[in-house]
């Protein structure tokens, strides 16, 4: 997060893209945000303390990563406004509360470690190779950060796959249909449902090639980040393959 | 097992023989897979979204292999699909795509294969040197190119001998001379032929060549101009893809017979422009039983008759159901015709044959002549 702390201001030629990169933004805080209440949510459901602590934990710093993004939207010149009810992230936050009231400790780590932050983790990194400046920088520390956390929460979840095997998938295959055909419809390369409600005018995604994104890159980045992690807990390849050729375009 | 599309794997991990390691074709045989994969309850993916996806997904098994020898033998296997998009083949991509195929390696060795069949152009990437693979000791690779030297020969002599052609008077042409499966085609045949011509692209390689065949008896011709004796050749055997098919075709001569061997096979007789019998060359069939999990027979092989594959991928099935994991084929242009008698017996012993002929328009007529 050091890089949070060098950002510099620039002038507004800079970043004559700043319709782009608020929409970009609004998309990052508002995820960031539906992160940290995820994560509060599960502290509620914890019996163990120390785990608790850990949720309230990440929540916080799910809460500094949305702060730096509207830090460095400021920076450019955007008022970025996240939007935790929009259409799709509605759906998210709903199926992990789902999570929640079960009280499936394990099924809430699935959506929020392995679904969302591979959402996560693999936008921002793209996003911080072309950003300019500080916001490229800014992303990228945040890439970094989510890595860590879904470091820890992997070998929680290996260690639970490796317990009882087809239990976990058949858990984790549930939740794929519910979460990943909605993050499918968020990167798809056109809103088919109407306007997601994050976008501050029309949808960005159709200008995410001015600053050299697009919204087919996102979604292979995030596939791909996806299916690796599911690799990395031990799924059959050619189980994983066939949900991921399954979702909706 | 029974792992259907959508469903999960059993938590037992099913033993895995030998892997496959291959790569789409084409686009549209691409499309064919995602399209099984997603069922028939949902709408094929456009191509476009194929194009856009399929680069992103790293190597993996896309179904189970089952094999059944006819001699009772039985293997089981991996079918792993390295996703080299099918535009990035060329030149410019070699990096790219070694790095997939090492990836592609990686995954059978996880996997716990003991012998990898590498398809394709994954062994054309590698150029023998398999010292690039990921070290597994448990597991050794083979490009397969023995076996489909094999059936390319076998499909010649058939062939002439449905056509009643003398193979003793004929000239035979081989394009992608040099290459492992070429030089292979050649060691075969300079002896039972009356003039071999050999086409590559390296002139050093060639005289090379020519100078181990000169105690065959054999009148040979060496060049890297495709054009300059097309016309004399009554034989053809295509060992590597040309960039268009009317190189060959158009100049060949009337009533030549041609062996498309290349990969992926491109030579489609043009009834306005050539008489030539065009036959793909290289593939074989199994006759003891082939089941896939996913069933994407006939999607991942798509032949026109059925459990027809590459003799490069037959011969990892092959060697496993031998009981033989070993490098048989190392592609450093080092198959001999005693190495493809050895692998074509071991193929037959398990109901391994080569498959019936066709080509780019279907299946073949037995007699054409």
């Amino acid at each position: 997060m050091d890089a949070l702390m060098e950002m510099q201001p620039l002038t507004e030629s800079d970043f004559s893209d700043s319709p782009i990169w608020q929409d970009v933004l609004a998309q990052a805080v508002t995820g960031e945000l539906v992160a940290a209440m995820n994560y509060e949510a599960l502290a509620g459901i914890c019996d163990d303390p120390e785990e608790a602590g850990q949720a309230w934990e990440h929540s916080a710093i799910e809460r500094s990563h949305a702060v730096a993004f509207a830090a460095a939207g400021r920076n450019i010149g955007v008022d970025v406004v996240s939007n935790v009810d929009g259409r799709h992230w509605k759906r998210l936050r709903e199926a992990f509360l789902r999570c929640v009231a079960e009280r499936d400790i394990i099924g809430c780590l699935i959506v929020q470690e392995i679904m969302l932050e591979s959402f996560a983790l693999a936008s921002y990194a793209r996003v911080a190779i072309v950003a300019p400046g500080s916001l490229g920088k800014v992303f990228g520390a945040i890439a970094a950060d989510e890595q860590e956390h879904a470091d820890h929460a992997m070998a929680i979840l290996k260690a639970e796959r490796d317990a009882d095997p087809e239990r976990f998938d058949d858990k984790l295959h549930r939740l794929h249909l519910e979460v990943m055909t909605t993050l499918a419809a968020m990167l798809a390369k056109e809103c088919k449902d109407g306007h997601c409600e994050v976008c501050q005018s029309s949808c960005v995604k159709p200008s995410l090639f001015e600053v050299n994104l697009s919204a087919a890159l996102l979604r292979g980045a995030s596939l791909q980040q996806y299916i690796k992690t599911l690799d990395a807990l031990g799924l059959p390849g050619e189980v994983t393959l066939a949900w991921i050729a399954q979702l909706p375009v | 097992m029974d792992c259907t599309v959508a469903g999960i794997a059993p938590s037992a991990a099913p033993q895995v023989d030998f892997a496959l390691v291959g790569h789409p074709e084409s686009w549209s045989a691409a499309a064919d897979v995602f399209s099984a994969l997603r069922g028939p309850e949902q709408t094929p993916l456009p191509d476009d979204e194929i194009r856009d996806i399929l680069p992103w997904i790293p190597p993996r098994a896309v179904c189970r292999v089952a094999v059944k020898s006819i001699a009772a033998a039985e293997a089981h296997g991996l079918y792993i699909d390295s996703f080299i998009p099918p535009d990035r083949l060329d030149a410019g991509c070699v990096q790219e795509n070694l790095t997939r195929v090492r990836a592609a390696a990686a995954y059978a060795i996880k996997a716990g294969a003991r012998i990898v069949s590498l398809g394709g152009f994954s062994s054309i990437l590698l150029e023998g040197k398999f010292d690039q693979l990921p070290p597994g000791r448990a597991t050794v690779f083979t490009t397969g190119n023995t076996l489909t030297v094999a059936f390319i020969v076998q499909g010649i002599e058939k062939m002439c001998a449905l056509q009643g052609r003398n193979l003793w008077q004929s000239t035979l042409l081989v394009v992608g001379a040099t290459g492992d499966v070429g030089s292979g085609c050649v060691r075969c045949l300079a002896g039972k032929v009356r003039r071999v011509q050999l086409v590559a692209r390296n002139v050093e390689r060639l005289r090379r060549l020519a100078v181990e065949l000169e105690g065959e008896g054999v009148e040979i011709e060496i060049g890297t101009d495709l054009a300059q004796f097309s016309e004399q050749a009554d034989l053809a055997i295509c060992a590597a893809s040309l960039p268009s098919p009317s190189l060959l075709l158009d100049n060949i001569a009337a009533d030549a017979l041609v062996c498309d061997a290349g990969y992926p096979k491109n030579l489609s007789p043009d009834a306005e422009t050539s008489r030539a019998t065009v036959f793909f060359g290289g593939l074989g069939q199994i006759t003891g039983g082939l089941t896939f999990d996913p069933d994407l027979r006939g999607i991942l092989n798509h032949h026109p008759f059925p459990d027809v594959a590459h003799g490069c991928l037959l011969e990892g099935i092959a060697l496993t159901l031998e009981g033989r994991f070993e490098s048989f084929s190392r592609g450093r242009g080092a198959i001999t015709p005693k190495l493809v008698e050895e692998i074509e017996m071991i193929a037959a012993r398990h109901g391994i044959y080569l498959a019936p002929f066709f080509n780019g328009d279907g299946p073949l007529p037995l007699t054409m002549k």
